[in-house]
């Protein structure tokens, strides 16, 4: 019923064109419980679908969207009725069900790219050996893996302790809910804080949803964590900052590349202040790049006034699309046929890989077919709030200063044999 | 017979208990059976998808409805017993390597094992101390579900195995409906004649008037664990049927609402109907999608551009079933099964009704 409901109303829209539209799947989580962050980065994805048909990027597709609300299961019997539909490519969005659906697409060649930043899914030849861990050829992301972006985390973490001028062992500590996102990159984290001289304190959980977490502040405080790494999403990490600003908890939060944007500053006021995360593009909006102007055209698709802003999530949405547009469109050259194959192989086809007319905006990748961790430079920034954020836009906020993303470091670490797929 | 009379002229216990009244409502079964079959040769992927949907809900269903419908007992912990059943066929296939098409009605009886546990509140507690005990369970085994790593696979999930049946691999749509079908007929015939038991009668007497049962000899106490362990036996064999499905299990699908939902199918269907299980698996499986299909094309749309709907649509799908709930039990509280009687007595009796 659904399906035709849907066929006729392409076939309304798309008169001619229909046939010759390769299907695409989308998953989104604009329900669930990571809708805070899902809904900007999948919107910057499908605008970018949008602008890249409307701009003859690629080849002509028909992105199929689904909001899966967060429900790994309700994500797989998506995609087992988008594998009968011979979707070429899919756009995913979470951990647990990016990681269940590794061995589907493995098995039926469809390439994934996930929202989800895991290790265990750059392990692409299955060399790593790792318990768990299984080959992952189908799968990609854009940015560094939540384990190599809390290494680089850990690694400023250190330095900044030296700077300080602080004595002893700095106390580090892992908060998060107990879910495959923010456990991915748990053990990775702790073993390096040991290796790099940090106490670690046992990790403190709280839900992925906004809740009352005074408690795991006091347990902050108690246990006196000098650098906690906030594993969730923005929606319930803005819960933990307000409670231990409320509690007066005094700690470096180091917040994962899900888990602080723009919209979550507003949100969280003055307890976001100086919390450290990762940044995956090179620009945030606002800024000047080579590459802002189409950034600005594509969120034009779904802003027509074009005054929304956008927060990192949305640009990171469009440079994981792009990466897919490109690797679609190596696999369509010279009339090549748009198999799972060839497409993947279009992700093994630039060095250095920024894609077309993004310069300055998203940061250069490179996949090989062993390795699928496409960056190790981890660009961090500072939230830095100045005053109250109740009144006011996001983008008056940010115009006013209010609220500001400011440039600490960029970390590139190596590209160890042994920190593949972990 | 092949029309049935108007009014009861039993002769015999055996005419009094039939479950098919007449010939021809036989007949019109082992038709609709027999259509069925047809049913992978027409019928798209999609819509046998949703028919197999109805087939393992509508056996979890069922056995809530034992509970609730025909024992007057209540359960808030269904899904669980559903994870219950699903995880037990995925570890009994992957640890003991036992066939998949085994597997299935051992986890039943594994599910019922864990309910009869369960279910030992059931003998002391009832209303609503007895759901406070149920919604418990289901906590406790959600958690379960979430640290028993072995198990389960902990938060991550756990892969499971096609059916396989002499080299034949049901991994399909076209190919598991069959599987699915064979079990729900079995399951509801089970059901049906379970209710023209002793102990069926047993359990309507105890729902009916728990005081007057008692007095007539009938054990409360085994009853009311018994009635859980038959519910928990169809969860298990449904949670289970959707394991195989689906591939992929994990404790996210086994939470609270999905009890609810459960809840909502036997509600919706008709307490105490066997048929109305069914009927309410159904809708529930239905509902959802059509209301997807609605909010598809709403997307884009005049109305959805005037309300600045946006990416608020999506919650449309949520509330719509909400909405549904309330609405039938307002104007259809004994359920689809109550309105599927009406419109068979309207035809039977037209044009003289009265």
């Amino acid at each position: 019923m659904k399906k035709t409901i849907l066929a006729a109303a392409l076939a309304l829209t798309l008169p001619a064109m229909a046939q010759t539209r390769t299907p695409i799947g989308h998953l989104m989580d604009n329900s669930g419980p990571t809708s805070d962050v899902g809904v900007p980065y999948g919107q910057g994805v499908a605008d970018t679908m949008a602008w890249a048909n409307a701009n003859n990027r690629g080849r002509p597709t028909n992105v199929l969207g689904f909001d899966y609300g967060y429900q790994a299961p309700r994500a797989v019997s998506q995609y087992q009725a988008w594998s009968r539909d011979r979707v070429a490519a899919i756009q995913g969005w979470g951990t647990v069900d990016t990681e269940a659906l590794v061995r589907f697409v493995t098995r039926d060649r469809i390439p994934f790219v996930s929202g989800s930043y895991s290790a265990a899914l750059t392990d692409a030849g299955g060399r790593s050996g790792r318990q768990g861990v299984e080959a992952a050829p189908y799968n990609f992301f854009y940015g560094p893996s939540y384990s190599d972006a809390l290494r680089a985390m850990l690694l400023w973490a250190r330095d900044d302790w030296r700077a300080r001028g602080q004595a002893g062992a700095p106390r580090y500590v892992h908060m998060g809910a107990n879910h495959p996102y923010p456990n991915s990159p748990k053990e990775a984290g702790e073993t390096l804080a040991r290796e790099l001289g940090f106490e670690v304190l046992p990790a403190i959980q709280f839900a992925l949803t906004p809740g009352d977490y005074t408690a795991q502040c006091l347990t902050l405080r108690s246990g006196g964590a000098h650098y906690a790494y906030l594993g969730n999403t923005a929606g319930s990490n803005i819960s933990v900052l307000r409670a231990c600003q409320t509690a007066g908890v005094q700690v470096q939060f180091l917040g994962n590349v899900w888990g602080m944007d723009e919209n979550a500053m507003k949100a969280a006021g003055i307890a976001a202040n100086g919390v450290v995360f990762p940044v995956r593009s090179l620009a945030v909006w606002g800024q000047q790049a080579p590459g802002m102007a189409n950034v600005q055209a594509i969120s034009r698709i779904s802003d027509a006034a074009g005054t929304a802003y956008r927060p990192v999530h949305y640009i990171a949405g469009v440079c994981a699309a792009m990466l897919m547009v490109e690797a679609m469109e190596s696999a369509g050259e010279n009339g090549g046929a748009l198999s799972g194959e060839r497409i993947r192989n279009g992700f093994y086809a630039r060095q250095n890989w920024v894609p077309r007319g993004f310069d300055g905006v998203c940061a250069p990748s490179n996949f090989t077919a062993t390795d699928h961790r496409g960056t190790l430079a981890v660009p961090l920034y500072r939230a830095r709030v100045a005053g109250d954020t109740a009144t006011g836009s996001v983008a008056e906020l940010v115009a006013a200063g209010t609220i500001r993303l400011e440039p600490v470091t960029t970390i590139t670490l190596d590209r160890r044999a042994d920190w593949l797929g972990w | 017979m092949a029309l049935a009379p108007a009014g009861e002229f039993h002769a015999s216990y055996r005419a009094d208990m039939t479950i098919m009244p007449t010939r021809n409502a036989r007949r019109a079964l082992l038709l609709g059976i027999v259509l069925l079959c047809f049913a992978p040769l027409v019928l798209g992927r999609y819509e046998l998808g949703l028919l197999i949907n109805i087939g393992f809900m509508g056996i979890a269903a069922l056995g809530l409805n034992i509970l609730v419908g025909f024992t007057g007992q209540i359960s808030i912990g269904h899904a669980a017993f559903f994870g219950v059943g699903a995880f037990l066929s995925a570890y009994l296939h992957e640890r003991f390597h036992i066939p998949v098409i085994l597997c299935i009605p051992l986890a039943g009886l594994g599910t019922a094992l864990v309910g009869l546990v369960f279910g030992l509140p059931a003998a002391r507690l009832k209303g609503l101390y007895l759901a406070i005990a149920t919604l418990a369970a289901q906590f406790i085994l959600e958690d379960f579900f979430a640290r028993a790593q072995w198990f389960t696979g902990g938060v991550s999930g756990r892969m499971t195995e096609a059916v396989e049946l002499f080299g034949f691999r049901f991994d399909r749509e076209e190919s598991y409906f069959y599987v699915v079908l064979a079990f729900t007929i079995i399951m509801f015939v089970m059901a049906a004649n379970l209710m023209r038991t002793r102990d069926g009668r047993a359990l309507i007497a105890v729902r009916d008037h728990y005081l007057s049962a008692e007095v007539m000899g009938i054990n409360l106490a085994y009853y009311r664990t018994l009635s859980f362990a038959i519910s928990s036996f169809y969860a298990g064999i449904a949670g289970a049927l959707y394991a195989h499905y689906l591939f992929f299990v994990s404790v996210e699908a086994f939470n609270i609402l999905f009890s609810i939902q459960f809840l909502a199918m036997v509600i919706i269907g008709g307490l105490g109907s066997v048929m109305g299980s069914l009927m309410g698996a159904a809708f529930m499986v239905l509902m959802p999608e059509g209301v997807q299909a609605a909010a598809d094309m709403l997307a884009g749309g005049w109305i959805d551009r005037t309300l600045k709907l946006g990416a608020s649509i999506s919650f449309l799908r949520e509330m719509a079933i909400g909405a549904a709930i309330i609405i039938f039990l307002v104007f259809e509280p004994d359920g689809l099964a109550h309105r599927w009687k009406q419109i068979k007595a309207y035809w039977k009796l037209y044009p003289f009704s009265h």
